[in-house]
C-alpha cells in the first residue's frame, strides 16, 4: 500500500531517507516544472530544482503538517526560483529553443508545415510574453497551469489572499492574450 | 459595460471552477450562444494547453536517477560554514519570528530608557526648595530635577513682607 505524503515526511523527520527520496521521486516534476515556468534557462531551473529539494530536507524537521507537503514544497520552490531568477541573466531564448528541438524529437512536428510553423511561432511568443510577466504573475499562471490548483492553495504557496490570486491571474491572462492576439 | 464584457472578465474563473455554482452556469450558457465569448474562452484554453504542454514535455526529459543523485551529493556534503550561517539566519530572523521580535525590541528599547531616566537603586540629585529673591517677602518655589534644570513652580510674596532669610545687606528693589 501507498504510503501517503504525510506518512513519509513522518519516517524522514525519524531520520529515514529512503522516505525522502519517495518524495522527491513523486513531486520532482513537477517542482521542475513550476521552476522553469518561473526561469528562463532549464540548466538553471533544474539547478534550483535540487537545491529546493535540498533546502526542503534540511527544514522537514521544522515541518508540522499546517499545510499540505507539495504546497509546502511548491513554496519552497517558487520562492527560490524568485531568488535566483532575480540574480540570472542567461539567455532568456534557451528555453524556446530547447523546446523546439524537443517537439522534433517527439515527432509532434512535420505533419502539416503551416501548423508547424504557427505552434513553432506560437511557443516561441509564449516563452517571450511570459518572460516578460512579473515574477508574481509568472507564479500564479503556471501554478494554476500545472496543476490545476485552487485560489486557495495558490494563495497558500504565495503567501497572498485568493482575492490576489485571481486579479493576478485575470491579469497575467490579459497580458498573454495582448502579446498573443495573432497566434490564438 | 456590455454583457459580453461582463461575461469575459468571468471567463477565467470559470474555466478555473472558482465562480458560484449560479453565476458559473450563467456564464456557461452565454458562451455557449455567444461567438465572441466562445472565441474568448478558446484563446484562454489555448494558452493554458499551450503552456501546460511546453513544461510537461520539458520535465519529461527529467530523468530521476541523476536528479537525485545531484540532491543526495548536496545532503551528504559539509557545507561552508557562511552557508550554514546563511541558512540559520533564515530560519530564524523568518517573518513570522520577525513579528514577534519588532514588538519585543520596541519593548526592551524603552525598558532601557526608562531606565536610564530612573536609575534603579541610584543616587537622584532631584528636590524642592523655597527661597527668597529679594527683601521684600517674594518667594519662589522651586523644583531642582538635576544639576542643569530647574523649574520654578510658582512665585508669591509673604503678606507681612517678612522673611526670614532676607540678609541684612540686601538691597531694597525687585530682583527681576
Amino acid at each position: 500500500m501507498e504510503l501517503s505524503d504525510w506518512q513519509l515526511v513522518e519516517k524522514c523527520q525519524a531520520g529515514d531517507a529512503d522516505a525522502f527520496q519517495e518524495l522527491v521521486s513523486r513531486y520532482h516534476q513537477k517542482v521542475f516544472m513550476v521552476i522553469l515556468g518561473l526561469m528562463r534557462n532549464r540548466e538553471d531551473a533544474l539547478e534550483v530544482a535540487q537545491e529546493t529539494f535540498f533546502r526542503a530536507f534540511r527544514k522537514i524537521k521544522s515541518f508540522q503538517g499546517g499545510s499540505s507537503f507539495y504546497t509546502w514544497i511548491y513554496r519552497i520552490a517558487v520562492n527560490n526560483a524568485i531568488d535566483a531568477q532575480r540574480k540570472q541573466k542567461r539567455n532568456p531564448l534557451d528555453f524556446h529553443e530547447s523546446m523546439d528541438g524537443l517537439f522534433e524529437a517527439r515527432n509532434e512536428v512535420g505533419k502539416d508545415p503551416f501548423s508547424d510553423v504557427h505552434d513553432r511561432e506560437l511557443r516561441e511568443n509564449m516563452t517571450k510574453a511570459i518572460n516578460e510577466l512579473t515574477p508574481e504573475h509568472k507564479a500564479v499562471i503556471v501554478l494554476r497551469t500545472i496543476e490545476g490548483m485552487s485560489y486557495k492553495d495558490i494563495g497558500e504557496i504565495l503567501g497572498c489572499s485568493e482575492g490576489t490570486v485571481m486579479s493576478r491571474l485575470h491579469y497575467a491572462r490579459k497580458k498573454l492574450q495582448d502579446k498573443l492576439s495573432d497566434f490564438l | 459595460m456590455s454583457q459580453c464584457e461582463t461575461i469575459q472578465e468571468s471567463i477565467g474563473r470559470w474555466l478555473d471552477g472558482e465562480l458560484p455554482a449560479t453565476d458559473s452556469e450563467a456564464v456557461r450558457s452565454h458562451v455557449a450562444g455567444c461567438a465572441d465569448c466562445g472565441a474568448a474562452r478558446q484563446r484562454l484554453e489555448k494558452i493554458q494547453l499551450t503552456l501546460g504542454s511546453m513544461l510537461s514535455a520539458e520535465a519529461s526529459r527529467l530523468e530521476f536517477s541523476p536528479f537525485w543523485r545531484e540532491v543526495q551529493r548536496r545532503i551528504d556534503e559539509k557545507r561552508p560554514w557562511h552557508e550554514e550561517l546563511i541558512d540559520w539566519c533564515r530560519s530564524t530572523f523568518s517573518a513570522p519570528r520577525l513579528a514577534w521580535a519588532v514588538p519585543a525590541a520596541i519593548m526592551l528599547v524603552l525598558g532601557f530608557l526608562s531606565l536610564a531616566k530612573w536609575p534603579v537603586g541610584g543616587e537622584t540629585n532631584n528636590y524642592a526648595s523655597v527661597e527668597s529673591i529679594d527683601a521684600y517677602g517674594r518667594n519662589v518655589a522651586l523644583l531642582r530635577d538635576d544639576k542643569t534644570k530647574t523649574t520654578i513652580i510658582w512665585l508669591y510674596q509673604n503678606p507681612e513682607g517678612e522673611n526670614e532669610n532676607v540678609e541684612e545687606t540686601a538691597k531694597p528693589g525687585p530682583a527681576f
